[in-house]
């Protein structure tokens, strides 16, 4: 196994890695558009650890949780707008396929390695 | 559907799952029929052959739609059951009904944004006789708002499920 250094230092660089791609998508054509592909992908693990991943604890409790509920909505929401979002810009013409592609590849690999920090240094309070 | 739930991580099947997936499915739903509106306004911007442009009034059914979804989902489910355990103690019945009157109401402003994109698909594009790619961003603005209609459906059904489970658990 990798110890937790290692592990910090190979996500990182797998982070890096997206960043690059996108900006080189953005660069290569001299088209700065595919780098909303960053924000949308940035903002996406925002609104669900804002409202809480309560998933055993309310599990038996009276109130559904609709504050998580809203939380997944917008992630699911971010989440398809940084797929769509290049996916119409290029079906438009506004940029070209290959940094669609890229940006895209890009912007999953950004989501991944901040999805994967996430899954793997959370510890969650109260246990 | 419960198949595709195995990828979260998450060893047995509750009904809380199915809840996450519903919403999550509800969100991407919207989200698509954003785009896909905002991509019948960009083609209207950059490709389009024709004299016809997508305005505001052509995103007007997807802000009514937006609209009567989020009227629906600031309701209060459990004001609904008027036949509830509690809901008759305390003048339930009055709150029903107006629970009732915002959800028709909602529901009112969802249809009437599907509606309203059929209004404009058939004044705009079909009586002045346009071709295909012209045509096309009425099609697409129809399908926005039925795609808002079937996300607003999905949320309602997945959180209503999980209503009836905590329910039955309790039982």
């Amino acid at each position: 196994m990798l110890t937790q250094v290692q592990k910090i230092f190979l996500l990182s660089s797998v982070l890096s890695l997206g960043f690059v791609l996108i900006i080189l998508s953005s660069a290569l054509y001299h088209n700065w558009l595919p780098l909303t592909v960053v924000l949308m992908f940035l903002l996406a693990p925002i609104p669900n650890s804002l409202c809480g991943n309560t998933q055993s604890e309310d599990f038996m409790s009276e109130a559904p949780d609709l504050l998580a509920d809203f939380g997944r909505f917008l992630t699911s929401f971010l989440l398809t707008s940084g797929v769509a979002l290049p996916v119409t810009f290029a079906h438009n013409g506004l940029i070209k396929i290959p940094a669609m592609i890229m940006s895209l590849a890009g912007g999953a690999i950004v989501y991944g390695s901040i999805v994967t920090f996430g899954a793997i240094f959370y510890e969650p309070e109260g246990y | 559907m419960s198949l595709r739930l195995g990828a979260f991580n998450i060893p047995h099947l509750s009904s809380h799952t199915i809840r996450a997936a519903g919403v999550y499915v509800s969100g991407i739903l919207y989200s698509s029929a954003f785009y896909y509106m905002l991509d019948s306004a960009l083609w209207s911007a950059h490709k389009n052959p024709s004299n016809v442009h997508v305005g505001f009034v052509d995103w007007l059914p997807l802000i009514l739609c937006s609209l009567g979804m989020a009227i629906i989902n600031l309701v209060e489910k459990s004001r609904l059951n008027g036949n509830n355990a509690f809901g008759n103690e305390y003048g339930g019945n009055n709150d029903t009904w107006q629970a009732k009157v915002v959800l028709f109401l909602g529901f009112a402003f969802l249809s009437g944004g599907v509606a309203d994109s059929v209004v404009i698909l058939v004044l705009k594009y079909i009586i002045p006789k346009y071709g295909l790619p012209v045509l096309a961003m009425g099609i697409q603005n129809v399908i926005s708002s039925c795609l808002v209609m079937t996300s607003c459906l999905i949320l309602w059904v997945a959180q209503n499920m999980q209503d009836d489970y905590s329910y039955s658990l309790q039982l």
